[in-house]
């Protein structure tokens, strides 16, 4: 169960964080959100795909790291095997939260950072410190804030990305199959990419606006990145056989 | 070519008249200006004097395939028809009266069950062995009272889903996809409403608002044009009858001879009630709920911001102030409303079909054809069948179409007949001794012969395919098998097949999917309201 709170330099002065990634710190999660800003980075390494929001049933972006739960090919002696680990997994275990300032007279609504006390990374003897002695943000906060921030962002560019692609009509269901090398066979399902076919076939005037919204080169990233389902078959069976 | 049939003209814009224009033009009207491409013109003529009678609020299944046809988004008729899911049909009181103890439990009845719209587990195989075994003496009785289980519990995982007013599929569904099988429950004005926009933005059909005063035949007797009191006449090569009980050109012009079933079906009227939630957020039945009466029943349907309640009932056997005092004791149970709050509205009708549906250049699809009582919801689905098939069959001249009228007439005289039977089926198998109108449902007279045949097979086995001649019947096997053993009707049968020794092994899946999906799925009002908030998909 995760317990949110207000992050301040008094209650928190002392806390770490445990930057190690493994099973106990809750790192081993099979996907994670993504979004096209950090599309370069990701489809470096993992695999882009389109899932539906289980509350909303609305799409969402997100980068494969295997293929079932509690299964994350990239954990490895307590290290995360790539040199790019995606913002929603490196934020953790931080979150936005809103608060109300009043701002003369009125009500503003202001992103402040939460802080997952339950979580297994918060510690007050291994890992980084959240501030310095005598209170300020450390460098590990100050880039916590920074990913923050950019998260928010890009969650609400992948909305109108998102958008555009349903609109257009890019976007179709598909189901990966994969046979490992112990002759073992697992399907995939619930899964979305862009529909090339249709992409292939948009109007001059589509394709344009896509180009002008910066869409075009995050649609040709998400093409690109299912390469990388040949890693995660190829970590899977290193794995099988290890 | 000559006597091409370019125009169709539908008279009448209820639910009937768009359904019907919507398949027409979907299927017949071509965006492209390509000359190769047969356009037909379609008109609808709707007379703004007449207001739709907005009965028929529960569909089928079926209606899903007919409004992606039509290209309806699914998400609108949320969002414009207050519309619910429906999935199955809870009978309740019908086998036994109620006793003074539970009346108030209608919950708790023993004798309640389900026809739900998915078909048994595997295949109706099943369900017949099922049928079979709850009536001897075997192991699997003890599965039965193991569970406490009615049929459609033990043979569907459906039925639980109803109970618990869960919700048929999951927000990331698809529009149109499901989990378990469904229809709805809706507002017919609106929904009718939200056909007629789509039909003439999207579709192109012609709508004419105005009063149709005379009828003009041909030298063939084919109905060449039709008057209206503000426009000039409207001439057509086929003419669609969605008039409505008036059956302005099959039953007036045309003077087609009406057959009356009230032999055989007594209900004869109806009170229709329309009741708001007593808190909006409470919670919508994802079925339609059919609760015996004295001479008659009482239909509660739940869409998002009323129920529509109404009773059923047969003129010849209670009276008008009776009945209306059933429909309030009812209301008053459910503490929805007073008595002195209530506004009620009286139908009647005649249970019937004319002798036939289509006759020259003239063809009637909905109440212009015949009306039963709304048992089954049957009505809507049979203006679907009706459309689909003039669409489907659509005569390219009018040389061929006393051909393509001919089968048609067959093919919905046997519709009539199979729904007629199978409603019956719910009075016959009644043990209700309370009042004269439940005996003499059960005399045999009343009983169509074919019917008294079934019954008599359906002893030593159970209902199958062979019971059924249509190759589309409007109710597939099992549904006789839910309602014959949703009633505890035995069959009593020796026979052992290789299937018997699956058995265990298919029931266990029921229950767990029964088990999994309640876990599932969430409340029938909660997706609603999901899925008017951020949509449906269409991939």
């Amino acid at each position: 169960m995760t317990n949110h709170v207000l992050l301040n330099n008094i209650e928190h002065k002392d806390l770490k964080i445990n930057t190690d990634r493994t099973q106990e710190m809750g790192d081993n999660v099979w996907f994670a959100q993504t979004f096209p800003m950090e599309f370069r980075n990701v489809q470096a390494h993992y695999p882009i795909l389109l899932q539906k929001d289980p509350n909303t049933g609305r799409f969402m972006l997100v980068a494969l790291f295997g293929f079932e739960n509690d299964d994350n090919l990239f954990l490895s002696n307590g290290k995360w095997d790539a040199s790019y680990i995606p913002f929603a997994i490196q934020r953790m275990p931080f979150y936005i939260g809103f608060q109300n300032i009043e701002n003369n007279g009125a009500t503003d609504k202001q992103r402040v950072i939460t802080l997952d006390v339950d979580s297994p990374k918060v510690n007050k003897n291994k890992g980084a410190d959240l501030f310095l002695a005598h209170g300020g943000n450390s460098d590990y906060l100050e880039n916590i804030a920074i990913i923050l921030e950019t998260l928010h962002e890009g969650i609400q560019q992948s909305r109108s990305f998102i958008s555009a692609l349903v609109s257009f009509d890019l976007i179709e269901a598909v189901t990966l199959d994969i046979e490992l090398n112990d002759n073992s066979k697992h399907q995939l399902v619930g899964f979305y990419t862009i529909n090339e076919d249709n992409l292939n076939a948009l109007s001059n005037d589509n394709y344009l606006a896509l180009q002008k919204a910066g869409f075009i080169e995050s649609i040709y990233m998400i093409i690109a990145s299912q390469m990388n389902i040949h890693d995660l078959v190829a970590r899977k069976n290193a794995k099988l056989f290890s | 070519m000559k006597y091409e049939i370019k125009n169709i003209v539908i008279i009448g814009g209820g639910t009937a008249g768009w359904i019907t224009a919507g398949l027409l033009a979907a299927k017949h009207t071509k965006k492209s200006s390509s000359s190769l491409t047969l356009a037909i013109n379609i008109t609808v003529v709707e007379s703004p004097n007449i207001s739709p009678i907005g009965v028929g609020e529960g569909t089928w299944p079926s209606m899903r395939e007919t409004l992606k046809t039509i290209g309806i988004d699914e998400v609108d008729l949320f969002l414009h028809c207050d519309a619910s899911f429906k999935q199955a049909s809870k009978f309740m009181h019908w086998e036994t009266s109620p006793n003074k103890k539970n009346i108030n439990d209608v919950k708790n009845d023993k004798s309640a069950y389900y026809h739900p719209f998915s078909l048994p587990v595997n295949n109706f195989c099943v369900g017949s062995l099922i049928g079979e075994q709850r009536s001897s003496n075997t192991d699997h009785q003890e599965y039965a009272q193991q569970w406490n289980q009615t049929f459609a519990d033990q043979v569907c995982y459906q039925s639980i889903l109803a109970e618990k007013n869960l919700a048929p599929k999951l927000i990331t569904n698809k529009a149109y996809d499901y989990i378990a099988n469904y229809g709805y429950h809706f507002d017919a004005s609106k929904f009718s409403e939200l056909l007629k926009n789509h039909c003439i933005n999207k579709l192109n059909v012609k709508h004419v608002l105005s009063h149709i005063t005379a009828v003009h035949n041909d030298d063939n007797n084919n109905i060449a044009y039709v008057v209206t009191d503000t426009q000039r006449n409207i001439y057509g090569d086929l003419f669609i009858d969605c008039s409505g009980a008036q059956s302005l050109l099959l039953g007036k012009h045309y003077k087609i001879p009406f057959c009356s079933k009230e032999n055989i079906l007594f209900n004869n009227t109806a009170l229709a009630v329309q009741m708001p939630y007593k808190n909006s957020d409470d919670s919508i039945a994802s079925c339609t709920h059919s609760t015996a009466q004295t001479a008659g029943w009482i239909w509660d349907i739940g869409l998002q911001t009323r129920r529509g309640i109404g009773h059923v009932y047969s003129s010849q056997y209670t009276t008008d102030s009776a009945a209306e005092d059933e429909l309030y004791q009812y209301i008053e149970r459910l503490s929805l409303a007073d008595r002195a709050d209530i506004s009620v509205r009286k139908l009647s009708f005649t249970p019937g079909y004319y002798e036939k549906f289509w006759h020259q250049n003239c063809v009637a699809v909905g109440m212009s054809a015949g009306f039963i009582e709304p048992l089954e919801a049957s009505a809507l689905a049979m203006i679907e069948q009706a459309a689909q098939m003039i669409s489907d069959q659509l005569p390219a001249t009018t040389k061929t179409m006393a051909i393509t009228a001919k089968r048609f007439n067959d093919k919905f005289i046997q519709h009539w007949q199979q729904i007629i039977e199978f409603l019956k089926l719910h009075y016959v198998l009644s043990k209700r001794d309370d009042s004269p109108y439940w005996l003499d449902n059960r005399s045999e007279s009343s009983i169509p012969e074919s019917l008294q045949n079934m019954l008599e097979l359906w002893k030593y086995q159970a209902p199958s395919k062979y019971d059924i001649p249509q190759a589309s019947p409007l109710f597939p096997a099992a549904s006789y098998q839910y309602v014959l053993y949703g009633m505890n009707f035995e069959t009593k049968t020796n026979r052992y097949t290789e299937e018997d020794a699956l058995i265990d092994f298919v029931l266990k899946d029921v229950q767990n999917k029964r088990q999994k999906l309640v876990q599932v799925l969430e409340p029938n009002r909660m997706l609603i309201n999901k899925i008017k908030q951020y949509g449906l998909a269409k991939i």
